[in-house]
């Protein structure tokens, strides 16, 4: 824990006003951007997402916390040079077709993006051809797929099979989540990864890319 | 042509309902009989003996209840005060403490539960809420009796005999018809009345001919199809008195707790649907027999029923493909009111009886909230604003009146109903169904007063208040470690588990089985995604409608949990807006209140369909408001209102 623990703190708070001070603060003091943002502001929403995980956090406080992040990331955004600023990786995620809940999936998204990941969201009832197509437009490295519904759920294995008739299923790793979502179903289905939550997906997308 | 007989009688017109309030004692109360949760409605002052007598409910005894062989002996599962003398001999201290009690000596003044039967098995009750209040209204049932007299066979110029029975019941019945059953029948029913008997009919359809003695049996079914219980009535169509209540777990739970997972049934096998059907019509047929038993009928004296259900079950119980209300856009098969033959859907009666199904308003606003809002009356309200809802699975709530009616249907999760909590279990024997706490003293208050198992639904809601109300939970639902003593309740009940804290509600000595009952850091974020779903669909409805929450003059609770919960504590965690107490009422259970409203007067059927049509449904999943609010409803109100 570093000379950025004040700036982890208000984040992990969610006190826009003390983060983005901390944040402006570190920069005058002239220290590196990329540790602000991965010392501070990634370590910190790694921090949320395991307190989450664990019910300390909840989701109002989560999304502050996300909301925090973005307002620092505004100051710093600016410093890095075109491409400098380089995504952990590409995700495409979606509520699966004919299921509309997306509070579990912006989540995901959002944490996702904290952590550094670059994320295409195409919102919910998204067919398994909308989610290959977006896939190999974007060279995504994951697809993420959420169903709130154990009647939606097929979808997924749907999707997965629409990824290998596209001849893409070896460059995409699949994630999959949701309330009647379970580990068994996702190695059933193929899947290469399941997560209960929005912090735990942060980290199974890490490690899927093989990210420390 | 002859004067018809009988002269055209104005409807009578009857007013007359629940007594809504508990002021002025009854005449009847309700007894309850464990194990069978056979409902009883008895005269206040009866003993349990008389009132089990006309059942087939058998107590042991040879002295004929005179208190003096000590074999009758029940356990009473209710609070109840000292044993009679003849008790206190005859039965031993143990039996006493345990409230065990002889049934001849013991009277009935309120309502009790009592046990009956070998006392080494579990007693396990189920809290099924039956009762339900209603508003008051005219009685015009959707089946009569009517005494004819029929000219003698000499004087009918050969006649056809129904054109007779038309000609005597006079020109209101001029396009009388009737069912090939009922006709087949008629020369000879005719011929064993001699031609005075009792028409029964439905409408302008004469079903049957009976003899006039039967004229008097007018009796209804009323279910209540409930995705975990199934609730029947027996109804009186002559002055609109609940005869029994029964009410069984439905046996389709085996297949899924919840509507999506029966749904998923029937979808992944090919013969769900009908397993699935059959179970409900085998569990209606058990209830209906049960009914009739203590009725004293038998099946051919039914000709009439109503029944009410979510869409998906009333779908499952006519054998309509469901599926289509599993998923987006949910279309649901057909949400018409139904009017259909009791034994083409397999129930049990008699052979032309006819059954109606509630209509529905979408997939997932079907007749049981139609139902519960006949039975608010939000419906026929021009001034009051009235907010309802039914909270289960699926939290369905309805706000307006007669101008404008709002509904929809809020993805709670099983929460409330004490699933998905680490120790929740439904309302039975066992579940902590409240708690309070103060002068150093928390408690818990357990249905059948045993120790506690589990949490249900208005457990969890109580309990989340309390911990509220003391700071042990924070307003982001936060279980609070370092509090020393909080208002009475001890520190030592906080308790850590690898870095995060639970709440200690019943430790191994005060358990049922010796285990610890926690309510963990968890359970509170399940109570927090459940509140949060229903209150941001109240919010929403109230955002379309344009009012706050001082627009809003009455808050029905319907079902179970709406029964028992204290409306305090509800609205202590946000799960209702922050009303005026005592414009909170429980509506008790809604669904059935509503179809029996609809049995009793052919003007609800009407509305039920009015209502069908008009109410406007607000799809939650895709309002552009509802995520919002539904983040912002899932902190706990900050302040106190205690």
């Amino acid at each position: 824990m570093s000379e950025f623990s004040s700036l982890t703190e208000a984040v992990i708070k969610g006190d826009i006003q003390t983060a983005v001070a901390e944040t402006q603060s570190a920069l005058d003091a002239g220290s590196n951007v990329q540790d602000i943002l991965d010392k501070g502001l990634i370590a910190a929403m790694d921090e949320v997402g395991e307190k989450f995980s664990t019910g300390q956090m909840f989701v109002p406080q989560m999304l502050r916390s996300a909301k925090t992040m973005q307002e620092c990331m505004k100051l710093i955004k600016a410093l890095f040079q075109e491409g400098q600023l380089s995504a952990k990786g590409k995700v495409v995620i979606g509520t699966v077709r004919q299921d509309l809940h997306d509070i579990g999936k912006n989540l995901v998204a959002m944490m996702m993006e904290g952590a550094g990941f670059s994320i295409t969201d195409l919102g919910v009832d998204v067919s398994p051809k909308d989610f290959t197509q977006k896939a190999q437009e974007v060279g995504a490295d994951i697809v993420a797929m959420s169903a709130l519904l154990s009647t939606t759920m097929p979808a997924m294995r749907e999707t997965i099979e629409a990824l290998q008739e596209a001849g893409i299923r070896d460059k995409v790793k699949v994630m999959i989540g949701g309330a009647p979502v379970t580990e068994n179903f996702a190695s059933e289905i193929k899947a290469d990864s399941y997560a209960p939550d929005a912090g735990s997906a942060v980290i199974a997308a890490k490690k899927l890319l093989g990210i420390t | 042509m002859k004067k018809p007989k009988n002269k055209k009688k104005k409807k009578r017109r009857r007013s007359f309902a629940l007594p809504p309030e508990r002021k002025q004692k009854r005449k009847h109360v309700w007894l309850k009989v464990l194990p069978d949760d056979l409902w009883l409605k008895v005269r206040r002052g009866k003993t349990i003996l008389e009132a089990l007598q006309k059942t087939d409910v058998e107590l042991e005894g040879d002295c004929g209840g005179l208190g003096q062989c000590g074999k009758c002996k029940v356990k009473i599962l209710s609070a109840i005060g000292p044993p009679s003398t003849e008790a206190q001999e005859l039965l031993d201290a143990d039996e006493l403490k345990a409230g065990v009690r002889l049934a001849c000596r013991t009277k009935i003044k309120k309502e009790f539960t009592i046990y009956v039967g070998e006392p080494e098995t579990e007693d396990t009750y189920y809290q099924i809420l039956k009762t339900g209040r209603r508003p008051l209204f005219y009685l015009d049932p959707l089946l009569e009796k009517q005494l004819v007299n029929l000219p003698s066979d000499a004087h009918n110029g050969g006649l056809a005999d129904l054109e007779r029975i038309r000609l005597a019941m006079g020109p209101n019945y001029d396009d009388l018809t009737a069912p090939l059953n009922c006709l087949r029948s008629l020369p000879n029913m005719l011929a064993k009345t001699q031609f005075h008997g009792a028409a029964v009919l439905h409408g302008k359809s004469l079903i049957a001919w009976q003899p006039r003695e039967e004229g008097g049996r007018r009796y209804g079914l009323v279910f209540d199809l409930g995705t975990s219980t199934l609730v029947g009535k027996l109804i009186s169509l002559l002055d609109g008195n609940e005869v029994a209540a029964i009410s069984r777990l439905n046996s389709q739970s085996k297949y899924g707790s919840n509507v999506i997972s029966r749904l998923q049934y029937v979808k992944e096998n090919s013969e769900g649907l009908q397993r699935l059907n059959e179970l409900l019509i085998k569990d209606l047929n058990r209830i209906t027999k049960r009914l009739l038993y203590v009725g004293g009928l038998q099946p051919e004296d039914i000709f009439i029923g109503v029944a009410a259900g979510n869409t998906t079950m009333q779908h499952l119980l006519l054998s309509l493909d469901p599926r289509g209300i599993a998923q987006a856009p949910f279309n649901p098969v057909s949400t018409d009111g139904m009017i259909v033959k009791a034994g083409d859907v397999g129930l049990e009666v008699h052979p032309e009886a006819l059954l109606y199904v509630m209509p529905t308003r979408s997939g997932y606003i079907g007749g049981d909230l139609i139902s519960a809002v006949l039975a608010s009356g939000a419906a026929e309200q021009d001034d009051l604003m009235i907010l309802g809802m039914d909270l289960g699975t699926n939290g369905e709530i309805f706000l307006g009146n007669r101008k404008r009616l709002l509904t929809c249907s809020a993805a709670a999760g099983p929460a409330l109903e004490g699933a998905k909590i680490s120790q929740g279990m439904i309302a039975r024997s066992g579940a902590v169904e409240g708690v309070s706490s103060g002068n150093g003293d928390f408690s818990c208050r357990v249905i059948s007063n045993i120790k506690p198992k589990g949490i249900c639904g208005s457990g969890l809601v109580d309990l989340a208040a309390v911990l509220l109300h003391t700071g042990i939970v924070d307003h982001e639902g936060l279980i609070q470690p370092d509090l020393e003593n909080a208002n009475d309740i001890p520190g030592s009940r906080v308790i850590e588990r690898s870095g995060i804290y639970d709440f200690l509600v019943a430790g191994p000595d005060e358990s049922f089985d010796g285990r610890p009952i926690y309510l963990t850091q968890q359970d509170i974020r399940e109570l927090q995604l459940a509140k949060g779903a229903v209150a941001a669909g109240i919010r929403t409805l109230m955002d379309e409608m344009g009012i706050g929450v001082d627009g809003i003059d009455r808050v029905y609770l319907a079902g179970a949990l709406g029964n028992y919960v204290h409306p305090l504590s509800a609205m202590r965690i946000g799960l209702i807006p922050s009303v005026k107490p005592d414009i909170v009422q429980s509506l008790g259970n809604a669904a059935s209140t509503g179809a029996s409203m609809v049995l009793l007067s052919k003007a609800y059927w009407q509305k039920a369909n009015e209502l069908a049509h008009s109410i406007e449904h607000i799809e939650l999943s895709t309002h552009l408001d509802f995520n919002e609010y539904f983040v912002e409803s899932l902190n706990f109100p900050e302040e106190n209102l205690w």
